[in-house]
């Protein structure tokens, strides 16, 4: 998991200087944490979401700590959501892992403004940036539920829930 | 107890690893970018792939561009005649070689401009410009090529940012329009002083502490005033735009729009020795000579 995330960001960052170079982003490693939500176990799901969101914290130069306990939340919500509602098909992968990344960007905007200076901090105005983010990875999102269903045959990893 | 700590487990490991990076980030949400051992290590390994990824990215495109083109000027040919297919692709291959050949030659203007400094090219292999965390660009040169932390980072058309980290074969340059980016500048036309911060997106920067009584006008160019010890003078920041004067306060309000667009940038020049000229100084100001 941590060599898949370390990666997907390393791919992320490669790619968003062929499209567009940066002007819009998205955050590959959302989908990965929708997908651990909804197929890894509870214990091991949430310290896979702790490795990814450690990778996050690496790569995005957040202050230590905020996007691991973002991605553990994102998990958490996304565990909850897949539980209510069937969100196994590729349009249901796509709509979580927008609204993940729009989750992860959101509640690091919201609890960077809690604690940075004012002059430093994140401003509300980055929201239509937050929102394309949301997009182009849901966008993405499908493509990458094709690699990391692969991944998991290749690794054969079974979905718990199906045997016992 | 124990019974409930094994009944509970699953709950209370989830707990933990939900609170403990809530209170890391609160124990450290001052100091962005500190950076442990283990996190540089963990880094070294991302920046081969992005290489790697950068390469492969880069030759497919290339790859497919060329194929479209040769297809396209075959049906050309087929249409017209061979010889103009052979001169069109021709003139393409010089226009793009022409276009490399002047970013290079701004570039080394640049570097033989200002000769007592000491630059090192690189090439931009990665770029993370996600608006919630660090506006940063990868290069593919690192501390083995003599790169360091702060070390000014430029292209021929202004300030590009400052190196944040600087691994074995690859540094991360922190952009001038990161929000966590205060560059002190001039205004090149009437010397005004005034910083310019990042608001965290490539278009767009902010104009601080312009005294409301200074001489400052819309198109003005900014450039590094070397005052913040980062960046040697005379650098273009950018062009202040829709200035604000209210009927109080001690500064007025304004914006700049950067004269590097950080989504364009492929090649750039890092500083890494500014030391700066005495014989540029006026006699006046020059050091002092003693019969």
């Amino acid at each position: 998991m941590f060599l898949s995330a370390l990666a997907l960001a390393g791919l992320q960052a490669a790619l968003a200087r062929h499209l567009g170079g940066g002007a819009v982003t998205a955050c590959l490693l959302a989908p990965l944490l929708v997908h651990l939500a909804l197929t890894a176990g509870n214990v091991d799901g949430a310290v896979g979401a702790a490795a990814v969101g450690y990778v996050l914290d690496l790569v995005a130069g957040t202050p230590k700590g905020l996007m691991t306990f973002l991605a553990v939340a994102v998990f958490l919500a996304t565990r909850l959501t897949g539980a209510a509602v069937e969100v196994r098909g590729r349009v249901g992968f796509a709509l979580l892992s927008g609204a993940a990344t729009l989750g992860l960007s959101v509640g690091a905007v919201a609890l960077q403004r809690l604690v940075a200076l004012p002059e430093a901090a994140p401003a509300w105005s980055l929201l239509p940036r937050l929102l394309a983010e949301a997009v182009v990875t849901g966008l993405l999102a499908p493509l990458l539920l094709l690699g990391l269903r692969r991944l998991d045959a290749l690794l054969g990893e079974e979905e718990p829930g199906l045997i016992g | 107890m124990l019974a409930l700590v094994k009944r509970y487990r699953e709950l209370i490991l989830v707990a933990v690893l939900l609170l403990f990076p809530l209170a890391v980030f609160f124990a450290n949400a001052k100091k962005p970018g500190e950076r442990s051992r283990f996190d540089r290590a963990v880094l070294t390994v991302t920046a081969p792939i992005e290489k790697v990824v950068a390469v492969v990215v880069t030759g497919t495109l290339q790859a497919w561009d060329g194929y479209v083109a040769l297809r396209g000027a075959h049906q050309r040919a087929i249409e017209t005649a061979r010889q103009n297919r052979d001169l069109t692709l021709e003139r393409q291959a010089l226009l793009a070689e022409r276009a490399e050949n002047d970013r290079l030659r701004k570039l080394l203007g640049l570097a033989e401009a200002e000769p007592h400094r000491a630059y090192v090219g690189a090439r931009v292999i990665g770029v993370r410009l996600a608006a919630a965390g660090l506006q940063i660009v990868t290069i593919d040169r690192g501390a083995d090529d003599g790169l360091a932390r702060a070390m000014p980072v430029v292209v021929a058309e202004g300030v590009v940012g400052r190196i944040h980290a600087a691994e074995g074969h690859s540094a991360d340059v922190l952009l001038a329009v990161d929000r966590n980016s205060s560059i002190a500048a001039r205004v090149e036309r009437t010397r005004a002083r005034a910083n310019v911060r990042g608001l965290g997106r490539p278009d767009l920067a902010r104009l601080d502490y312009a005294l409301r009584s200074e001489d400052v006008i819309e198109g003005d160019l900014l450039v590094t005033s070397g005052t913040d010890g980062v960046f040697p003078p005379g650098l273009p920041v950018g062009r202040a735009t829709r200035l604000q004067r209210a009927s109080h306060g001690m500064f007025q309000e304004g914006w700049v729009v950067p004269t590097v667009d950080p989504t364009r940038i492929e090649e750039v020049l890092v500083i890494t020795s500014a030391a700066g000229d005495p014989t540029q100084l006026p006699a006046a100001l020059g050091p002092a000579v003693r019969p």
